[in-house]
């Protein structure tokens, strides 16, 4: 009779033990859980203002990487001027040029002179269009920077530099 | 007693909610003590990591517009290594930056490489210090292919002795602290560049020849750009870095050449579309410095063809 109501005892105590462990493991397990989604969270945060300042940094310059740049096409050198025959080409080996920056998309908008409706540029309308998109992606998270963009024209039976206001803007993603 | 852990006999009677208690805050400690460590590595891979990401960043701003040279410096909070990995797969080849830092006077460990397409670093294996100077320039292969940097730690001094005037104009006017002219100090920190033979130098650079002789091995260059190269970097990074410019000259030959397309639409002609092409390919089969030579001639030859074609010129 004593060694049943000890045997129950121990069983109480084995059993409370058991319940406890499980509560401990469950808390770590949840404060572990916690404690990775605000890592996750804040890497993600960090990862996002890297990229900012990434296409920060980069469109003020882009424009004088040899991709873009005139060069001395157009006379002599100029700075932030994007040649557009050169833009055009990249636009159609771009798989070449995937992730080479580092950003999500590259896009040069004519402001002036002013058109009156958007027409995206393919080797088909150009030059006559006014955005030269080099990805297939929309600009959403954006860092731009005036430019002049420069190509050659014919007309009058002879050769001339023909330059226009544009936008240059990069766009990155949001992590 | 339960709480009772001598018996009558002397014998060590330790009940089992003690020994439970024990065991369980044992366990509970090492998880505790095993977590913090490695959340503390973690946390420490995450800095390095973020580090070479930012330094990676603080590149952009190097790059050149019509200036010959750039200079700029970057101070960071603890003693550094900044190893300079290069590789050339893919179509660019890819900069690797990996940092280490002093924590609890012990360098941290990582693996962890941020690579870049976009940017050609020249440096030892790995700059140490506190505090770093880049310096870039152009390097035209005849077009502009990119701007190099040379990366070097304050601590690092770079003594250039007998240089021409050319090169001492161009180092004076970087007001770069670790590059000194026409003097040295007695330090084992000290690297003595000489551009004539005789005396113990560390690098010797033959100008004329256009090679620089470093650590027994022979670099060779084609411009200045590159001789700065071959003067700070290791001759792996050189010649990985060197091959990663062909690959990026092959890649703008073949924008020019297709440019001459669009070009000729204006009445432009394309006389030199076939010699891109052929120095397209040239750059794809470049081995390495040591062929330097022959690559630099074609170059030549197309920037004089590009030159003469005033009013159509492709760069």
């Amino acid at each position: 009779m004593v060694k049943n109501k000890k045997f129950k005892g121990a069983q109480m105590k084995i059993q409370q033990m058991a319940f406890m462990l499980i509560a401990i493991t469950l808390f770590f397990v949840l404060v572990g859980i916690f404690f990775i989604v605000i890592k996750v969270s804040e890497l993600k945060g960090k990862a996002s203002a890297l990229e900012e300042e990434n296409a920060m940094l980069l469109v003020t310059k882009l424009a004088n990487s040899p991709e873009f740049s005139c060069g001395e096409s157009f006379g002599t050198g100029k700075v932030n001027c994007v040649d557009a025959d050169k833009m055009m080409i990249l636009r159609e080996n771009i798989d070449r040029y995937l992730n080479f920056w580092q950003v999500s998309n590259i896009e040069i908008r004519k402001i002036y002179p002013r058109a009156d409706k958007e027409i995206i540029c393919t080797l088909g309308n150009y030059p006559d269009c006014n955005i030269i998109r080099l990805m297939d992606k929309e600009i959403t998270m954006e860092h731009s920077n005036f430019v002049s963009l420069c190509r050659k024209d014919f007309s009058d039976g002879e050769i001339h530099d023909k330059c226009e206001i544009a936008k240059l803007m990069i766009s990155y993603e949001n992590k | 007693m339960a709480g009772r852990i001598a018996s009558k006999n002397g014998f060590l009677e330790i009940s089992f909610a003690w020994l439970f208690a024990l065991i369980v805050g044992a366990v509970i400690l090492f998880l505790a003590i095993y977590t913090t460590t490695k959340v503390v590595k973690t946390e420490q891979t995450t800095i390095d990591a973020e580090t070479a990401k930012r330094i990676g960043i603080l590149l952009n701003p190097l790059e050149t517009e019509f200036e010959t040279g750039k200079t700029t410096s970057i101070i960071l909070p603890s003693e550094t290594k900044i190893y300079n990995g290069c590789n050339n797969i893919g179509i660019f080849g890819r900069q690797l930056i990996r940092i280490s830092q002093k924590s609890f006077g012990k360098w941290t460990e990582t693996d962890i490489d941020v690579g870049f397409s976009n940017k050609y670093l020249f440096s030892e294996e790995y700059a140490e210090g506190k505090k770093f100077y880049l310096f870039s320039k152009p390097f035209n292969f005849p077009f502009k292919v990119s701007d190099v940097i040379y990366l070097t730690s304050s601590l690092r001094k770079y003594c250039f002795m007998s240089a021409p005037e050319k090169i001492e104009e161009e180092i004076s006017l970087l007001k770069q602290d670790n590059i000194l002219l026409n003097e040295c100090p007695d330090s084992e920190n000290a690297v003595k560049v000489c551009f004539t033979s005789g005396g113990t130098c560390d690098i010797k650079i033959n100008y004329g020849a256009k090679y620089v002789e470093k650590g027994g091995k022979i670099m060779h260059f084609s411009d200045d750009a590159l001789m700065y190269g071959a003067i700070f970097a290791d001759s792996e990074v050189y010649e990985c870095q060197l091959k990663r410019l062909m690959q990026r000259v092959e890649q703008l030959s073949l924008l020019y050449k297709d440019k001459t397309i669009l070009a000729s639409k204006t009445g432009c002609g394309s006389a030199i579309k076939s010699d891109l092409l052929a120095f397209s390919n040239m750059a794809k089969n470049f081995e390495s410095s040591a062929n330097l030579d022959s690559i630099s001639a074609t170059a030549e030859s197309i920037n004089e063809k590009n030159e003469g074609s005033s009013q159509c010129r492709l760069w």
